[in-house]
């Protein structure tokens, strides 16, 4: 009976996707790129942030075309339903990114925060030559340039 | 012997000049900073007004980030030794310098002031602490000792005295989250000598303690995790050699 049921699991068929999946995958993973591309092009996204997003765009349109690779790896996890790998894929992706943008954010902050107390010491180390300081300890003087770097 | 007597202050117009003063009166010789922590009242005017080097952050940052302001300050402008104590007024200026004193004779890199020491002398008005903070403290206590091997009695303290390997240090690395606790758990483990002084504290002029229960545990269980994080960074001198 045992092996019965075993062999009944094993020959139940994997559930692949569909063509219409993948035709919605391929058209959302271009769109996607497009947007990308429109985003950099209008200086709204730095070409730095933007290869990550790149990748993640190519993986979703190489899935779509080759539907045999997700199967291998969901066959590698130990999934036999490929939605169910595909969806554990974009999670880990989305966590690492979330990961990235963290890191990102604490080193700005200490960028900003250092920043800030050169400013306070170079206005401090001028008051203490005898000058004025600058302003009124308010500071509203001028707004910073963004860094910039190379492409 | 050059020295900086720095205080960070946020908000704090009411107690500032009183400070400085104070200050004045016991540290003729040691040039006062004070570094405003985005103030939106008039404390920079008023630091000003009695004389005082005033070092303003653009925005709020933060008692860690205030406190590496006057640090880099010092190291900056090549003082010998510095010394900070908070602006509200908690801390007399007789004590800081004995604090410097220990410093000046080389005795240790960085002395802090601690409240709790056997050795300080209860007076009236003097400063006793609530029943939840006294519970935070005794974890901190009991796991910074643990963590550093040495024995802490005020974790968090901010009247201490430093010398420049200590302004170096700091300069460089000051958790903005957790200054106090994880700046003594790095500088021991840097090799520094830490040391403790009892001193005398007094009752906040003004204002009321911000912890709540519910904040104190989120408190607490951040402290340990940054001390806990701290255990596992590098230690430089080891890098270096």
């Amino acid at each position: 009976m045992r092996a019965l049921a075993l062999f009944a699991a094993e020959a139940e068929p994997q559930v692949h996707l569909t063509s219409q999946t993948r035709i919605v995958a391929a058209v959302i993973a271009i769109f996607f790129m497009l947007l990308i591309l429109d985003l950099i092009r209008r200086d709204r996204l730095q070409e730095r942030y933007s290869v990550i997003w790149f990748v993640a765009g190519l993986g979703m349109l190489a899935g779509a075309a080759f539907p045999g690779l997700l199967e291998l790896v969901a066959d590698a996890m130990g999934v036999r339903n490929t939605n169910v790998a595909l969806f554990s894929i974009v999670l880990l992706l989305l966590l690492g990114l979330a990961l990235n943008f963290s890191v990102i954010m604490s080193r700005q902050a200490a960028q900003i925060t250092r920043l800030a107390q050169e400013r306070a010491i170079e206005r401090a180390g001028r008051q203490a030559n005898g000058g004025t300081p600058n302003g009124d300890g308010s500071g509203s003087e001028q707004s910073l340039e963004p860094e910039k770097e190379g492409l | 012997m050059r020295t900086l007597v720095f205080i960070p202050a946020w908000n704090e117009e009411a107690s500032i000049a009183e400070v400085i003063g104070d200050v004045r009166t016991y540290l003729p010789e040691a040039d006062i900073l004070v570094v405003d922590d985005g103030s939106v009242d008039a404390t920079a005017a008023r630091a000003r007004e009695a004389g005082a080097l005033v070092a303003s952050l653009p925005f709020n940052q933060g008692l860690g980030a205030a406190l590496q302001t006057g640090y880099l300050y010092a190291l900056r402008n090549a003082y010998d030794a510095c010394a900070h104590l908070d602006a509200d007024g908690q801390h007399p200026a007789e004590e800081v310098v004995r604090l410097l004193a220990e410093v000046t004779a080389d005795r240790a890199d960085l002395v802090i002031g601690s409240r709790y020491h056997s050795g300080a002398v209860a007076e009236s008005g003097d400063y006793r602490a609530s029943f939840s903070r006294r519970i935070g403290i005794s974890v901190f206590r009991f796991f910074l000792t643990l963590a550093t091997r040495q024995r802490f009695t005020d974790t968090t303290s901010g009247m201490r005295a430093a010398n420049r390997r200590v302004m170096d240090l700091f300069s460089r690395h000051y958790s903005p989250d957790f200054a106090e606790i994880e700046s003594l758990q790095l500088a021991v483990r840097q090799g520094l000598r830490v040391e403790e002084l009892p001193v005398r504290m007094l009752e906040r002029a003004g204002g009321t303690s911000f912890l709540t229960p519910v904040r104190s545990a989120f408190f607490i269980f951040k402290g340990l995790v940054v001390l806990l994080v701290g255990q596992f960074r590098p230690r430089e001198a080891e890098a270096k050699q």
